[in-house]
């Protein structure tokens, strides 16, 4: 029996039974498993989850109206690092978001039904970072109370916005990416709130549900409408993971600063923003299985073939790296060069060393699959790469900027207690916002991981059709 | 066809076609039916908004008057609070608003006068510039002097008398010095009264009148500084005397130790740089020699340049005359022996001598050999004894009769006769000993004691606040005078603007008290000023009559008398032996400390000017304090570096400063600026360490002293420097060639393909606006960037922003060591907007904020600016600065007073930058239009290029192939800075050349 299911998990998904979760599952105890949390009172590990979070959280936004009301002066930023820690911030948290999209859109597209525990959380994850993504581009103007100038609206003044800037681009694909995600996480919860519409006796939570859940009624029509919508926007968000973070890269790619204008950008960013957002929903989902005890549904599996991806996207990450070096030598161009000195033996090298290691060197022990099932591995790995992709931005921006062409401008930077604070809270808004999600909506979509229960497709050996 | 079908035809097409009728007036035709067959509404209902030539209907009227009344609501609903708006009832001669007034005056800063033209906006001065007619200025005054303006509108300001503490009026101070001055007088007691130097003729007179009505005064006039020389003036020509060079005459150059391109003689650096811009290769130039301990301006532009110890100076002198002498045979003045003089010092090459001693020889009488003031005593005497034998006196140098200055020793006497009760009334006239003085604290403790001291002065300072009579005095800006620009020239000053305050001018001051005292003259100053002038200055044959001159020499700033023959001073050889033994037995264990003023505070007067405090040292780049600076090697062995806290230690004196490392300074030699350390002041205080205490007031080198101790401390923190890094990294970013390279290269014109573009080329219809820097003239004085302060509001940060690296200077001298720390080549570059064609700083703004003007301006629209700061990371040149705090908006009267009104000032969050002076750009073309004619080249001055003494910069249009700007980007040492980025900048840079002599090495 024990070499038979071993035989099941070395065999490729599509041989293999339809077993992706453990123990048997039903349609109904799935649903009594899953919608029961938005229900019950939250465990006390939640109380003070949530209050330490919200706590890291106001800090960041007390910190934010105080740089609104005095200036960014407060900040570390200086010339000729004009951009630090709010543009890291910003990058950062726009990639930690495109682990969602994928999990949810470009696996759904291929077919590969593992996502389906998992899509929800991860999507849901996308939108929270795209929101602390999008607070960073705002207060990192001078003039905030201005930041509607980005945006091309008809005016008395006939003033318009450069469309040459990739800062524009920026805002374009920000704001497309937020809503067709949120658009695409609302979509697929429809049928389960639905569910909880129909579950619930609370007579607050119910009208709520109701109108949420749009009037849905499980019809065939209905499903047959739902599921072309949802193919259609997972069309849509796929363009968007390779997209958004292609036009987040061209803010640097488009410049002239050494260490930024390089053509390997777009694919490197996207690939980075993969690379972070796959390690922080294993750390994400590793609290939540154990903590909601949902590992009969987030399985080992699952957590296996996230980190398999994370390695793969590792060794592209040091290709990536191995790309900027090579151009730098191979280019001749001399601020280049001096640009990739710098990364790995300037002032900040520690910072370059520390991104290498955590993004390529780190993540290689997941070669091993001890590692890749082993909770202690896969979080050093996850936690490593949040921190190398922290700093790898950290590298692209402030060290191209500290010394680029000429020598006289060169200064370095040293951020403020307000820089780290306001990263800080950028994280417990994340956690904050994760949370609450956790604690109001199903965080595992039911009807998806129907789909894949035992049965739960017509199957050859079902004789279904025949 | 026949005519009549032709005809008919015609008619017929003529006719109006057929149409259904819609009233019966309009089925018959009148005009007024037609019409209303247009109009689907009645008369008037469809008008157009707009004012007919004559006539309104009712209707448009109403309409009119409701637009109006709503519009006018609604401007008045702004909470925007609007200052009182008061016109002109009696509107002042000349003062038209908007139009900018000049007006020719002078100041003096020391010794040293500077004839200045101020511009005045609306009554209120806001910007210097040396007057272009003065030949004693040529249009180019100091940094410092431009900086002085600020000192108008320092809220600092004493603005009315006080008396024990407390405001006084004018009448209850005159009668305590009515009191005191006449119990002074018919007891026979001395009265002290102590000035700066006094360089204008009518001063002098008025201190001379004040001395009659009171024979027992003592003036004693002292620069902090200055004055260092003259023991040494004495023993050489038997007086104190003035050198003034003629740096444009020379053809060889020799300085121990004397920064004459330091930015104080605009003259100077304006001859020297004559004589470096060839425009072809076999133009002769001048050539530099340096010998000096520290690192100066001067030996940053020397074509040789030798560390020496300041001590060791003398001793090098002295045997560069032994050898001329020996081997070259220039005959030594009468008393002088040859063989008493010392051997070359070590540290000398001799292929360096040999050719430093055949370029003096063969330049003879057009060289000119000069002297630090700081340097010690025989170190002048060997420098004149040098001059003395080359011959130069009369062809590159004007030796004068100085007046007498107060040595430190001097004023040790005075302040022992002050303690011990010497004096009942001291007056103490814009001094400040109780600080800029060795004996600083024993003079504050002397002060003590005096029953009654008055300080007249501008802003209350140290010795200010020791005495019981404080009297306001007028900025120079607010005050008459007259200054002696010494050959024969006379400026006149005049007031820019009246008093702001309760202030009076000091000679009103003292003209006030011989009042009380008896005397008949008048109490005007200005009354006093045109009574000597007509009597001593405007000579009876003069065709004009006196007010008429006078008004024209108040018009022209100056009057040009026949100059005074040369002086007679005879060199006294009898004094060299014994100096040229010391010389040789100088030097002393320990490191030497040379105190010299600092290029931006001097000696402390200008300490609460932000202005200056933030100017970057032109050397070092620190700004805002006074590091103690060790070389490089020094700083090796001692474990220290740029931001390492010493404790500097000599004799009783000790300092805690921060350390700069300096390339090129001498092994052994530690440099520490006078000036700082200030305690009173709300810029100054607290600004640097105060290095007076390091004087000698006994020595005859006071400035240079043996047996400094340097010992760590554990503390550190990052210097407020503008430029912290010193190499070019091997980039191609400022090019130097000597004039042999420069031969070889010309004409080889350098092919660097031209990147293509993406976007369409600029177009520029009318102008193209574009600028030249001579690199080879330009010594680094950093005069154009208190110009552009000035000129374009731009603000001062102060020093934990500029530690940030947040300084907002517009222009900034860049500045590179090459080669060897101990004496390496230094490379001076103004770096401002390059004004690019295909800027990126323009495609990267989201909101448009930066575009492009159709006459190549890069121009910045600062209400549109939202502060991305994508531009500025953009910018290869790091030339944006960006407000990254309010650093002007908190500014009130009477700072704001001193703001360009041409000039935006900007809020917080708004990215600024170079505009070429956009506002003078535009003032011509106005000027232009109004006279129906086309612009001139060279109508439009920036404010860099007018103010730089070098005339290194060089604005015009790029358009007209006659420009001189088109001329000088054409030359064959023109090159554009970052040319490979394909960004096209409108500025080219023209190569740096050195003149070094054939034979000698390279050194610097």
């Amino acid at each position: 029996m024990k070499a038979d299911a071993a035989l099941q998990r070395e065999l490729p998904e599509v041989l293999r039974t339809p077993e992706l979760t453990v123990g048997p599952v039903t349609p109904g105890s799935l649903d009594d498993q899953v919608l029961k949390f938005p229900a019950q009172k939250p465990p006390r590990a939640w109380y003070i989850g949530f209050a330490i979070s919200a706590s890291v959280m106001t800090l960041g936004l007390s910190l934010i109206g105080y740089t609104i009301f005095t200036g960014i002066g407060v900040w570390g930023n200086n010339s000729p690092v004009f951009w630090a820690f709010d543009i890291i911030n910003f990058v950062f948290w726009v990639g930690i978001g495109h682990a969602g999209t994928l999990i949810s859109a470009i696996l759904f597209l291929f077919r590969k039904r593992w996502r389906n525990a998992i899509a929800r959380f991860a999507e849901a994850m996308t939108i929270f970072a795209v929101m602390c993504a999008g607070i960073f581009p705002l207060i990192h103007v001078g003039r905030p109370w201005l930041a509607f100038w980005l945006f091309p609206y008809p005016n008395q003044r006939a003033l318009w916005t450069n469309f040459r800037s990739p800062l524009l681009w920026d805002v374009f694909a920000v704001s497309t990416y937020f809503s067709v995600s949120a658009m695409f996480w609302f979509l697929g919860l429809v049928p389960d709130i639905a569910s909880m519409r129909d579950r619930t006796k609370n007579k607050i939570l119910k009208p709520i549900y109701t109108v949420l859940s749009l009037g849905w009624r499980g019809a065939a029509s209905h499903w047959q409408h739902y599921e072309k919508a949802y193919l259609l926007l997972a069309g849509l968000a796929t363009g968007l993971v390779l997209s958004v973070h292609s036009v987040v890269s061209f803010d640097f790619a488009v410049s002239l600063v050494p260490g930024w204008h390089m053509t390997i950008f777009p694919p490197y960013f996207v690939t980075g923003a993969i690379f972070a957002g796959f390690a922080m929903v294993v750390i994400v989902l590793v609290v939540v299985r154990e903590v909601m005890d949902l590992k009969n549904l987030i399985t080992d599996y699952h957590l296996e073939v996230m980190n398999k991806v994370i390695l793969g996207m590792s060794c592209l990450m040091g290709y990536s790296y191995f790309m900027e070096g090579f151009t730098a030598w191979y280019s001749m161009n001399e601020y280049l060069h001096s640009s990739f000195m710098n990364l790995i033996t300037g002032t900040y090298a520690w910072a370059g060393w520390l991104t290498i290691s955590c993004n390529v060197l780190i993540p290689q022990i997941l070669w091993f699959k001890k590692a890749r099932t082993s909770y202690f591995w896969m979080l050093l790995v996850a936690m490593a790469v949040t921190v190398g992709m922290w700093f790898e931005r950290f590298c692209i921006i402030v060290i191209s900027l500290h010394k680029d062409y000429l020598p006289s401008s060169w200064h370095l930077y040293k951020p403020t207690l307000v820089d780290l604070g306001i990263l800080l809270g950028s994280f417990g808004l994340f956690f904050t916002l994760v949370m609450l999600f956790a604690r109001v909506l199903p965080v595992i979509a039911t009807t998806e991981v129907k789909a894949i229960l035992p049965g739960g497709q017509p199957t050859h050996q079902g004789g279904g059709h025949e | 066809m026949d005519e009549t079908l032709k005809t008919r035809i015609k008619a017929h097409l003529d006719q109006e076609p057929p149409r259904h009728w819609r009233s019966l007036e309009e089925r018959e035709l009148t005009a007024e039916a037609r019409a209303a067959g247009w109009h689907e509404f009645a008369p008037g209902a469809s008008e157009p908004m707009e004012v007919p030539e004559e006539g309104l209907s009712r209707r448009r009227f109403l309409g009119l008057v409701g637009a109006t009344a709503a519009l006018a609501a609604t401007a008045a609903c702004s909470k925007v609070e609007r200052g009182t708006i008061v016109p002109y009832t009696k509107r002042p001669v000349e003062v038209i608003p908007g139009v900018a007034n000049y007006y020719a005056s002078a100041f003096s800063e020391g010794s040293r006068v500077y004839s200045v033209l101020v511009k005045t906006r609306e009554g209120r001065p806001i910007h210097l510039t040396g007057n272009d007619e003065n030949p004693a200025s040529l249009g180019k005054t100091s940094p410092r002097a431009m900086a002085d303006i600020l000192r108008l509108y320092d809220a600092d300001r004493l603005r009315a008398p006080r008396m024990n503490d407390l405001p006084a009026s004018w009448d209850s101070i005159a009668t305590v010095m009515m009191k005191t001055l006449g119990a002074a007088k018919r007891n026979g007691r001395p009265v002290l009264l102590m000035t700066g130097a006094v360089p204008s003729p009518s001063r002098r007179a008025v201190i001379a009148d004040f001395k009659e009505f009171l024979p027992t005064l003592e003036h004693v006039a002292w620069e902090p500084v200055e004055g260092l020389s003259q023991q040494a003036a004495v023993a050489s020509y038997g007086a104190a005397v003035g050198i003034s060079p003629k740096v444009d005459r020379a053809k060889v150059i020799l300085s121990f130790g004397a920064d004459i391109l330091n930015g104080e003689d605009p003259l100077a650096i304006a001859g020297f740089a004559a004589g470096r811009r060839p425009s072809k290769p076999g133009e002769p130039m001048n050539r530099l020699w340096v010998f000096e301990g520290a690192m100066s301006l001067t030996g940053a532009s020397a074509d040789h340049r030798v560390p020496l110890k300041p001590s060791k100076l003398a001793a090098a002198a002295f045997a560069l005359a032994r050898d001329l002498n020996a081997t070259h045979g220039v005959a030594l003045p009468p008393g002088v022996d040859g063989a008493a003089l010392p051997a070359r010092p070590a540290e000398v090459p001799e292929s360096l001598w040999k050719a430093l001693l055949a370029d003096l020889k063969a330049a003879g009488k057009t060289s000119l050999v000069l002297c630090g003031a700081q340097m010690p005593t025989e170190a002048h005497q060997a420098v004149h004894l040098l001059n003395e034998m080359l011959g130069t006196r009369g062809t590159t140098l004007d030796v004068t009769p100085a007046e007498k200055l107060a040595s430190p020793a001097d004023l040790m006497a005075l302040t022992q006769g002050m303690a011990s009760g010497k004096y009942d009334l001291v007056i103490l006239w814009g001094v400040n000993p109780a600080y800029a003085n060795v004996g600083g604290a024993a003079f504050a403790a002397a002060l003590g004691k005096v029953p009654t001291s008055a300080w007249i002065g501008v802003l209350p300072d140290e010795t200010a606040a020791l005495c019981k009579i404080q009297i306001s005095e007028n900025h120079w800006l607010e005050s008459w005078g007259d200054y002696d620009c010494g050959a024969g020239t006379v400026a006149l000053q005049q007031p820019a603007v009246g008093t702001i305050y309760d202030t009076a001018q000091g000679e009103e001051v003292l003209l006030h008290w011989m009042k009380t005292l008896g005397s008949l003259l008048p109490a005007d100053y200005h009354a006093y000023l045109k009574d000597r002038w007509q009597e001593k200055v405007y000579s009876a044959g003069t065709p004009v009559a006196f007010e008429r001159y006078f008004e024209a020499a108040l018009h022209d700033g100056y009057v040009q008398l026949p100059a005074a023959a040369p002086s007679a001073l005879a060199f006294q050889g009898g004094a060299v032996k014994e100096a040229a033994s010391r010389a040789a037995a100088a030097g002393g264990s320990g490191f030497e400390l040379l105190l010299q003023p600092s290029a931006t505070v001097y000696d402390g007067r200008y300490a609460n000017n932000g202005w200056l405090q933030e100017l970057p040292d032109p050397v070092t780049k620190v700004t805002w304090c006074n590091p103690v600076s060790v070389s490089v090697a020094d700083a090796q062995k001692l474990g220290v570096t740029d931001g390492d806290h010493v404790k500097v230690s000599l004799g009783s004196a000790s300092v805690e400063v921060p350390v700069v490392r300096q390339p090129g300074q001498a092994e052994g030699v530690l440099v520490l600026a006078l000036g700082y350390g200030r305690t009173v002041g709300s810029v100054a205080s607290g600004v640097g360490v105060n290095a007076y205490p390091f004087l000698d007031a006994s020595g005859a080198s006071s400035a240079v002293r043996s047996s400094a101790q340097v010992t760590r401390t554990l503390v550190s923190a990052a210097l407020p420097i503008t430029q912290g890094h010193h190499k070019m990294e091997g980039r191609d970013i400022v090019r130097t060639l000597t004039l042999a390279e420069y031969a070889q290269e010309a004409g080889k014109a350098e092919k660097k393909e031209e990147l293509i573009t993406l976007y369409p080329e600029q177009q520029f219809p009318d102008h193209k606006w574009g600028m030249a820097i001579d690199l080879s003239a330009c010594v680094g004085c950093s005069g154009c960037v208190v110009a552009c302060q000035s000129e374009n509001n731009v603000p001062v940060v102060g020093p934990e922003q500029v530690t940030k690296g947040r300084e907002m200077h517009w222009i900034r001298i860049d500045r590179y060591y090459e080669g060897d720390p101990a004496n390496p080549k230094v490379a001076h570059q103004p770096m401002l907007c390059q004004q690019c064609d295909d800027a990126p700083c323009e495609n990267v703004c989201p909101v448009n904020a930066t575009n492009h003007s159709p006459d190549g301006l890069n121009q910045m629209v600062y209400n549109r600016c939202v502060g991305t700061r994508y531009c500025a990371n953009n910018c290869p040149y790091k030339v944006r600065r960006f407000n990254f705090l309010e650093f002007t908006a908190f500014e009130k009267q009477p700072e704001t007073l001193v703001h360009n009104p041409e000039v935006t000032v900007r809020p917080r969050g708004v990215m600024e930058k170079c505009t070429f002076c956009v506002q003078r750009i535009n003032d011509a073309r106005v000027r232009a239009k109004g006279e129906k004619r086309p612009l001139r080249d060279g109508e439009i001055v920036p404010a860099c290029a007018a103010a730089c003494p070098a005339e290194a910069i060089v604005f015009g249009d790029l358009k007209d192939p006659k420009s001189r700007v088109s001329e000088l980007s054409r030359s064959d040492r023109g090159y554009k800075v970052l040319a490979e980025l394909g960004i096209r900048p409108a500025i080219t840079y023209l190569a740096g050349l050195k003149n070094p002599a054939e034979g000698g090495t390279h050194e610097g």
